[in-house]
């Protein structure tokens, strides 16, 4: 069986799968259970000064009947005293000295506060911090959360503020609602950070009531922005977290966040570049139990590449991601229809006619059997058609053999730059 | 999916018949269905599953592509779970309990994990490795779904465990007890060999007080499993129970399953007398065989049947003609000793007996008769009384006795489990019960010997 | 007419250019596609070709054969 440990930063742990800093984390009691049930680490609910929450705090988004593919909350950081929590992590690491507890810290942008905060936290032997620059609700209006995140130079100088008191790693956990997340992220390594986590939450709100008018939740007929995860997120959260991967400036590990719900998701992140994962909306829906299936298909999925250990995958595809300039213009895929596995939903043939490029034909053999063909000629290779097929196996997209060598959009900027007019006058 | 309508029966190529008739669920149709379990917490379907396997996990492992981890979620807890995925009275069991009963509709839970397992068996997974050896060795007597069963568990507990099966093959009645329509011989061979991968041995063709003397095999092992299951079905008691033509069920069924099918039945007319599981699976096999009328007479009514539901069902989509009320009296046949004609006797229900069921007498003169080539017996099964009696176990005519926590015989270093144990109040005759309690026996043992393991370690 | 006919047309046009020994002198792209200049000097003199095109793969094509053609011109440093 395939070593599951990681280390991020110099937090160790038994196997990549931390809950984040969220409801599932906010006492002893539920961590503890959480241990129990296999994850690796926590990070626990955010400290800080302790918050009054609304009651009507989450909310769902469904998809053609399936619940949660987005999940959206309006709850704050803990509502518990400090020492409580204190007591409670120290219990909890005392029970479980081999698990990851990481303390998740939100305090006003203060020298003198973050130094306090971190100096309690760290006594009762947590294994690391999360500095919360993310929460993009309640938190932010006060000045903390979000609205620091925002702010490259805020990002910066909390994190140095904490490095100085901190003797434990310090990771960095960056909002994505900004324009571009490797502004923070280099932010946060300019301070010092020992890592970074991501994606917090989304601003969002999650659907408003046809017919009472109301926003979904409402508190007493009011409602105001959650944050939004869950597996909807998750490709919004890869490519944050791709994107610092590839970014030369940002060389700190990446504790990858948003939408994992299942093993396969887990790899993807660590293939991108993540050190480790944190979980919370698919837990919340399902409860601890599902990270048993997340360590057994990991572990299975090592064992059958013949990986020894889930470190070894850490950024293997981050290479493989890059700039559209950087991009093959002269590759070509097309679409192939297997005739003998399709089920003449003609899905494929209307995506394409109406809204691609028009080359699926609708044909009828001689026996008056219809049947579907793609000129390929005329296909572009876009894909659409095998995404909106239902049947696994009717349309594969082929690779051709390349007409002409390959030739990258930049590769033909800087050629033709020789044959253009105010180019060359500019190069004179 | 073909299940549903009758099956067409090819008289040119018997073979056919006997594929399997459903088939596994398409990668397509595992995945919107497993997507659909809820993940309950404290589910009630692994509380009805007599073995207690996780089943919101191993559905949760097949929606994320985690097959060989579903696979061992439900070996793990059933060694015998590829045929039970089959055989299993689902709708009684885990679909019965499932909370989507009362909103949509179940969970098809047996043809999930039918999926996974037979995943397992195409991709030739090993799930288990053996336990540490702890020096104790332990004999199991009979290598079907019991036998397996406690042999698995001993194994992953370190016991050095050798089976002793009198037949050819591994596997008991999965083996060549229930019909390869429903259960393909291969995915009980493949269980057989996920145990014999653990390093159990398997001594084939061994039969006690034949081929070994039960004295030896007690001084010989720390403990010994009894898992026999039962025999023969027994006499009708009749005339003409001798003539050319008449079968013993158990025996019919095994032959389609280890022999070439035999073209003797083509265009035959068939009556099988009783109504039970092996009955149906005698006259489903009668009708795959290619006879052209098949008749189950039954002494009682379909009240009483012990049959499971759907296999009535199967029955009756195979056209299969159920006489309620009917018991025979007599086989008569030709000059050349071959079954002609059956006399039956109509019955009528008398009062509730002991057992709570109603019991059957003959209408006086209401004697029939019908013209039939072959008759198949299927009014239960045997005991094995003598081997039971050569290890001078306590029993109730051929039911051993044992102590329903531990699974301990009046000899305790006998332990037995399965069929061998079922009747006169003690359990049910589900291959899924015999696993369970398999485990059990294999648990109750570890406890027993535990100490022992101590001291000589 | 189909994408790839009107691709295949001016790809003609560009390889019978190239085929008769013109090259690219410049190009001009703009909100209607791609100006190509084609020059040769031979013996009727300088000539002179301008292909206009519009379509994405004989943008691309004529490029990219541009961008060979340099890259194997270029000797390997």
């Amino acid at each position: 069986m395939a070593d599951l440990r990681i280390n991020l930063a110099g937090i160790e742990s038994p196997n990549p799968y931390w809950l984040a800093s969220a409801p599932p984390t906010n006492s002893g009691y539920q961590v503890q259970r959480a241990f129990e049930a296999g994850w690796g680490g926590a990070v626990w609910k955010t400290l800080g000064e302790p918050i009054i929450n609304t009651t009507a705090r989450f909310a769902a988004v469904g998809f053609n009947g399936k619940k949660v593919a987005g999940f959206n909350n309006i709850e704050l950081i803990t509502d518990r005293p400090l020492e409580v929590n204190l007591k409670e992590i120290y219990e909890t690491k005392k029970r479980f000295p081999n698990h990851a507890i990481i303390a998740s810290l939100m305090v006003e942008p203060n020298r003198e506060k973050w130094h306090e905060i971190v100096k309690r936290v760290e006594d009762v032997g947590v294994d690391g911090l999360e500095l919360n620059f993310g929460c993009p609700h309640g938190m932010a209006e006060r000045g903390m959360g979000a609205a620091s995140g925002q702010q490259p130079d805020l990002v910066e100088a909390q994190t140095m503020w904490v490095k100085e008191a901190a003797k434990t790693p310090v990771i960095v956990k960056l909002t994505p609602n900004i324009t571009d997340i490797t502004v923070t992220a280099r932010a946060a390594v300019q301070g010092g950070a020992d890592a970074i986590s991501m994606i917090n939450t989304i601003n969002s709100l999650a659907g408003v009531d046809i017919d009472t008018w109301n926003t979904i939740p409402h508190v007493a007929g009011k409602g105001a922005h959650g944050g939004y995860c869950g597996p909807a997120v998750k490709p919004i959260a890869l490519n944050m977290v791709a994107e610092c991967a590839r970014n030369p400036h940002i060389n700190v590990p990446i504790s990858g966040i948003g939408g994992i719900s299942a093993w396969r998701d887990a790899v993807e992140f660590m293939l991108m570049g993540a050190g480790g994962v944190q979980v919370c909306t698919a837990a919340m829906h399902h409860g601890f139990s599902i990270v048993e299936d997340m360590i057994d298909g990991l572990s299975n999925y090592l064992d059958e590449k013949g990986i020894s250990s889930v470190q070894e995958i850490i950024g293997k595809s981050v290479e493989r991601y890059s700039d559209w300039g950087n991009l093959d213009l002269n590759y070509r895929i097309v679409a192939r229809i297997n005739n003998d596995v399709c089920i003449n939903c003609n899905k494929c043939h209307i995506a394409c006619e109406d809204t691609s490029h028009q080359c699926i034909d609708m044909l009828t053999d001689p026996n008056g059997q219809k049947y579907l063909e793609v000129r390929e000629d005329d296909c572009v290779g876009c894909n659409l058609c095998s995404i909106v097929c239902p049947e696994d196996g009717a349309i594969d997209m082929i690779e051709l053999p390349q007409e002409q060598p390959p030739m990258t959009w930049n590769e033909r900027q800087a050629v033709l730059a020789g044959y253009k007019d105010n180019e060359r006058e500019a190069a004179k | 999916m073909s299940n549903g309508n009758r099956a067409f029966i090819s008289l040119q190529d018997l073979q056919r018949n006997f594929d399997e008739v459903k088939s596994g669920l398409t990668p397509a149709e595992a995945r919107d269905e497993s997507n659909r379990c809820l993940y309950c917490y404290d589910a009630p379907c692994i509380q009805a599953c007599p073995t207690g396997i996780n089943i919101p996990s191993f559905i949760k492992k097949i929606a994320s592509g985690n097959l060989k981890g579903s696979a061992r979620t439900i070996m793990e807890s059933n060694p015998v779970g590829a045929s039970c995925a089959r055989v299993c009275p689902t709708e009684e069991l885990c679909e019965g309990a499932c909370v989507l009963n009362d909103s949509t509709k179940p969970i098809m839970i047996g043809d999930l994990q039918r999926y996974a397992t037979d995943w397992a068996i195409k991709n030739e997974q090993t799930l288990f490795k053996a336990g540490e050896k702890n020096g104790l060795k332990v004999a199991v007597i009979g290598g079907g779904p019991a036998g397996l069963s406690s042999a698995r568990e001993l194994a992953l507990l370190g016991y050095e465990v050798t089976i002793f099966e009198a037949k050819e093959k591994a596997g008991g009645l999965n083996t060549y007890g229930i019909v390869s329509f429903r259960l393909p011989q291969k995915v009980s061979l493949w269980e057989v060999q996920q145990v014999e991968k653990l390093g159990v041995k398997i001594k084939t063709n061994t039969m006690i007080g034949r081929d070994i003397q039960p004295e030896e095999i007690l001084a010989n092992y720390d403990a010994v499993v009894l898992a026999v299951g039962m025999s023969k079905v027994p006499m009708l008691r009749i005339d003409g129970e001798d003539l050319v033509g008449v079968h013993d069920a158990i025996q019919f069924v095994e032959e389609t399953k280890t022999k070439e099918l035999s073209e003797a039945y083509i265009g035959k007319r068939v009556a099988v007398i009783g109504a039970g599981n092996t009955a149906i699976d005698a006259a489903t096999c009668s009708v795959r065989l290619g006879a052209e009328n098949v008749k189950i007479l039954y002494r009682r009514t379909q009240e009483e049947m012990t049959a499971y539901d759907f296999e009535f069902e199967f029955a009756k989509q195979d056209n299969v003609e159920f006489r309620w009320l009917t018991a025979p009296k007599r086989i008569i046949g030709d000059e050349k000793g071959h079954v002609k004609q059956l006399e039956c006797i109509r019955m009528q229900l008398g009062e509730p007996g002991a057992d709570g069921r109603r019991g059957p007498a003959p209408i006086e003169g209401s004697e029939f008769l019908l013209e039939v080539d072959v008759v198949i017996k299927a009014i239960g099964q045997t005991r094995f009384t003598d081997l039971i009696e050569s290890f001078g176990l306590e029993h109730q005519w051929g039911t051993v006795k044992v102590n329903l926590e531990t699974y301990q015989t009046s000899n305790e270093k006998v332990f037995a489990a399965g069929d061998v144990i079922f009747g006169d109040g003690q359990g049910e005759a589900m291959v899924v019960t015999a696993a369970q309690q398999g485990k059990k026996t294999a648990y109750a043992i570890h406890q027993a010997l535990k100490n022992s393991i101590i001291e000589t370690a | 007419m189909s994408a790839s006919q009107e691709y295949f047309e001016e790809k003609e046009k560009i390889d019978f250019l190239f085929y008769r020994g013109f090259r690219v002198t410049r190009v001009t792209e703009n909100l209607d596609g791609a100006a190509v200049e084609f020059e040769r000097t031979g013996a009727a003199g300088q000539e002179k070709e301008v292909l206009h095109l519009q379509t994405a793969d004989a943008r691309k094509y004529f490029s990219s054969i541009l961008f060979h053609q340099q890259r194997n011109l270029t000797p390997a440093e």
